[in-house]
């Protein structure tokens, strides 16, 4: 019984290895033929290989990246900026990512102060520092800990069983889940997207006959906090906020 | 930039120093302007440039002097300045004082030195606060009581060479000098500031048949650092004068300490700015005639001294020669003198320091070059002469300086070369790397071969997890069960009589299938010891020592006594007595009856008990 249910076991992660490596080997074929385009300054062709590798099969950082560098060679920032945020949504702690997409934001025609408090900043920093599944992971790996170490003592019949131990152990449990649900906010409750358009107004309502707040250029960061049928509502880095067309912007999703 | 005070706590109308230093390329800067300070009486008094030479970049930096007196105890919060160069504004950051209160002295009875006074010009107003700031206001033209000329020592000079700029105050009111309002623009200049003593030199002259008192406010060395024609936009002054104005014949009163002007009640003052004109300047090139190879800009006049450390080394072994060079001119912007090529030794420079000094009016002081030799090959050598030219402007022609030639015995050493350890680390021999372009990163050209495990991980981790809070949960209720059963024997027979039940009933099932004779006796027995050992687990009666009389007694309290169900255990219990001891032929239905009635009882005091 016990045999059959780890040969189960065994077989079943085979199979899932087996065909991300399938996947890998397809994508791979493709992926190389995008740098190729790419190294020799084909960009139009690189990007639209790497586009397609983005709609298949797993999402890699890799390719987000690349994708972002030959937008950058095409001058299409706002482009570029997209993929690099979403290249970090996978390996949020590549430098070179992060450099790119400096370098890209660098670039771009506005620019927006970032006023928030201190401890949002450092917040925000913490939880982009980690991918949502590595978080899972940590979060899952503590429970695991907390929970097989109970089982352990009460299994043994010692006293008590809350020492301070398993107190540090549950708070760091507790610790976990709420760095989950920061970042399950973070991820959901306030979208990145990019603004995509030359030119984007943002109005004070959710309509053209609200009048224009702002305006901002291509590449700027925004918050998505509410959404209707035609028109996001977003907030900027400054405080800002103000109801975009959904066609002005991208979420970074992946 | 940034911002410096000389204490953080001070007493009530003791001075504090605030020096707001900007470094950087420019040194042509407006002097920025306090924000308003509650609590603070604020002066400027100066600026000071100091230009810095490594290895032939400039570094300059300007130094802002301030002075504050506290008005008022408390904790206060000096507020970023900012300082405006070219397009850019920069900002100190913000510092906090600490004032605590003056022993018995009132607010401001500590004379403001910053301000220089006019000596011996009687200053009753200076003996207490200025009640309410007037706002500066612009002298009246043709007021030709008080003005400001200022003068150069000459108008024609070279490049490098010093100029004397003096700012002379006439005036015929009792005045007091606050500082500039706007700082001279002297872009094009390396400026060094003569500090001028506390009291000012006064003298009385005549001009226009009046006169006057003069006073030379401020002293400024400049030197040209470029040929060209030059006007000095000489900023305005700041004066604060006593409100009336005085007749020619008053001035001898002007000394005089009259009852009305000179009573500190009814002194009233005024601010003026005084504007003077612009001065005219031409900076001449230096003769191309008889200019060495090794003149580098250095003009004034000028000495040169050298030694050398030692004199005997070992391979590959530092010996540093320090040249001094001394002299009066422009001595922060000399650049160290040329080393020739050497073939036989490794070169470097290690060390500058320069030192002003500031006698009369002349800016001089030396500066000391330390170059660092390292020879490759043993044998005799010799450190070359160094050569330095300057431009001595009063003889109109260039002088050239050598230091000796040093020679060197070098001793056979197998040790490789290295940069000597005192060397090491230090930022001036190594070149920076520094970043040329700006460009993006390349593409990363390795597809991942592995696939992203942690959320795999993840999920199989959360279904691990929920099975493992089952198992715990369960092993948690259990445990306290436990605890609950051992200290209370009754609850733990009467929560288990259910489970014990069952599993005798499980037995007898068993039996009553079996067709053998003597399983009915053993049947009957189990039975009956099964009810008995139930109903006693239920009511806490001893197991073993309960009568029939006892069960009997206890159904009837529960059930009542004319209970139809009570009769059926009775009757059970009866049919077990004549399995016993009577002949065996009890038949298989029998069975199935007290296997119900056993099960009946147990439903029925398990629904009772609820």
């Amino acid at each position: 019984m016990k045999t059959r249910v780890f040969l189960g076991a065994l077989i079943t992660l085979l199979g899932v290895s087996q065909f991300h490596a399938f996947a890998a080997q397809k994508g791979g074929t493709v992926f190389e033929e995008a740098n190729t385009s790419y190294r020799t300054g084909n960009y139009e062709k690189a990007a639209g290989l790497y586009e397609r590798l983005t709609h298949e099969g797993a999402p890699v950082a890799a390719v987000y990246y690349d994708l972002g560098n030959a937008y950058v060679r095409l001058g299409k920032l706002s482009q570029a900026i997209l993929n690099y945020e979403k290249a970090l949504l996978i390996d949020p702690r590549n430098a070179d990512i992060r450099y790119n997409l400096n370098y890209a934001r660098g670039l771009i025609e506005y620019r927006v102060e970032d006023s928030r408090n201190w401890y949002l900043k450092a917040t925000a920093a913490v939880l982009r520092f980690w991918t949502r599944q590595e978080i899972h992971l940590l979060t899952q790996v503590l429970v695991f800990i907390f929970l097989l170490g109970g089982i352990l003592r009460l299994l043994s019949g010692r006293d008590p069983f809350w020492t301070a131990w398993r107190k540090c152990m549950f708070a760091l449990v507790l610790i976990a889940f709420l760095v989950e649900f920061g970042k399950h906010v973070q991820d959901n409750l306030f979208t990145d997207a990019i603004v995509m358009q030359k030119e984007c107004e943002a109005r004070y309502g959710p309509s053209e006959h609200d009048q224009v707040a702002f305006r901002m250029g291509e590449g700027i960061k925004v918050f998505v906090v509410d959404r209707r049928e035609d028109w996001s509502r977003v907030v900027l880095t400054n405080g800002e906020s103000g109801w975009v067309k959904n066609e002005d912007i991208a979420e970074v999703k992946l | 930039m940034n911002a410096t005070l000389n204490k953080r706590t001070a007493q009530v109308g003791e001075e504090i120093r605030l020096n707001i230093r900007v470094t950087g390329q420019s040194s042509n800067l407006q002097a920025p302007r306090l924000p308003a300070l509650d609590g603070f009486d604020t002066y400027y008094t100066g600026r000071a440039s100091h230009i810095t030479f490594i290895n032939g970049v400039s570094s300059s930096n300007v130094e802002f002097s301030y002075t504050l007196i506290p008005q008022k105890p408390g904790k206060f919060t000096l507020p970023p300045v900012e300082v405006q160069a070219g397009q850019q504004v920069f900002k100190t950051e913000e510092s906090t004082i600490e004032i605590t209160g003056g022993q018995g002295q009132t607010a401001g009875s500590a004379t403001p030195s910053p301000v220089r006074q006019m000596p011996q010009v009687p200053q009753p107003s200076a003996q207490q606060p200025i009640p309410q700031e007037p706002a500066a206001v612009v002298s009246p033209q043709g007021d030709d009581n008080i003005f400001v000329r200022p003068w150069v020592d000459r108008t024609s000079v070279y490049q490098n060479e010093q100029i004397l700029l003096t700012y002379s105050l006439y005036t015929r009111y009792d005045t007091r000098y606050e500082g500039f309002e706007k700082e001279p623009e002297t872009s094009g200049f390396w400026i060094e500031e003569f500090p001028m003593e506390r009291d000012i030199e006064r003298e009385t002259v005549r001009v226009n048949g009046k006169r006057y008192v003069k006073a030379d406010v401020k002293k400024l060395a400049l030197f040209p650092t470029a040929p060209g024609n030059y006007t000095i936009q000489p900023g305005s002054l700041k004066v604060s004068i006593r409100e009336e104005a005085q007749g020619s014949s008053a001035f001898d009163e002007f000394f005089s300490d009259s009852f009305f002007t000179g009573g500190a009640f009814f002194a009233r003052r005024q601010n003026r700015l005084l504007n003077p004109s612009p001065i005219q300047l031409v900076v001449k090139p230096f003769p191309v005639q008889g200019k060495p190879e090794s003149f580098q800009g250095a003009v004034g006049s000028f000495r040169i001294s050298a030694n050398l450390d030692k004199a005997t080394v070992k391979q590959s072994e530092p010996v540093t020669l320090k040249v001094v060079i001394e002299g009066e001119g422009n001595i922060e912007t000399i650049n160290r003198p040329k080393v020739p090529a050497l073939t036989g030794f490794k070169t470097y420079d290690a060390d500058t320091n320069s030192q002003l000094f500031k006698t009369g009016n002349v800016i001089g002081g030396q500066k000391s070059f330390e170059i660092v030799f390292i020879p490759k090959e043993e044998g005799d050598a010799f450190i070359p002469p160094l050569e330095f030219s300057y431009f001595d402007p009063k003889k109109e022609k260039y002088e050239t300086l050598r230091t000796p030639n040093f020679p060197i015995k070098v001793e056979h050493s197998d040790q490789a070369f290295q940069m000597p350890e005192e060397l090491t680390g230090k930022a001036l021999f190594q070149k920076q790397v520094k970043l040329e372009t700006k460009d993006i990163r390349y593409i990363q050209e390795r597809f991942p071969e592995t696939p992203v495990l942690a959320g795999l991980f993840g999920r199989l981790g959360q279904w691990v997890n929920l099975l493992l809070l089952g198992v715990l949960a369960l092993l948690w209720l259990k445990d306290r069960r436990e605890r609950l059963f051992s200290k209370d024997e009754a609850l733990r027979r009467r929560k288990l009589a259910r489970f014990v039940a069952s599993t005798n009933l499980k037995n007898l099932k068993r039996l009553a299938h079996s067709q053998k004779p003597e399983d009915t006796g053993v049947f009957f027995d189990e039975l009956e010891k099964a009810m008995t050992h139930y109903i006693a687990d239920k009511w806490n009666l001893s197991a073993h020592g309960v009568t029939r009389q006892d069960l009997e007694a206890t159904l009837a309290e529960h059930f009542g006594t004319e209970d139809a169900h009570l009769k059926d255990v009775l009757g059970l219990y009866g049919l077990c007595d004549e399995s016993r001891f009577g002949k065996g032929a009890i038949p298989q239905a029998s069975k199935k009856m007290g296997i119900k009635i056993f099960q009946d009882t147990v439903n029925r005091i398990e629904r009772m008990r609820r």
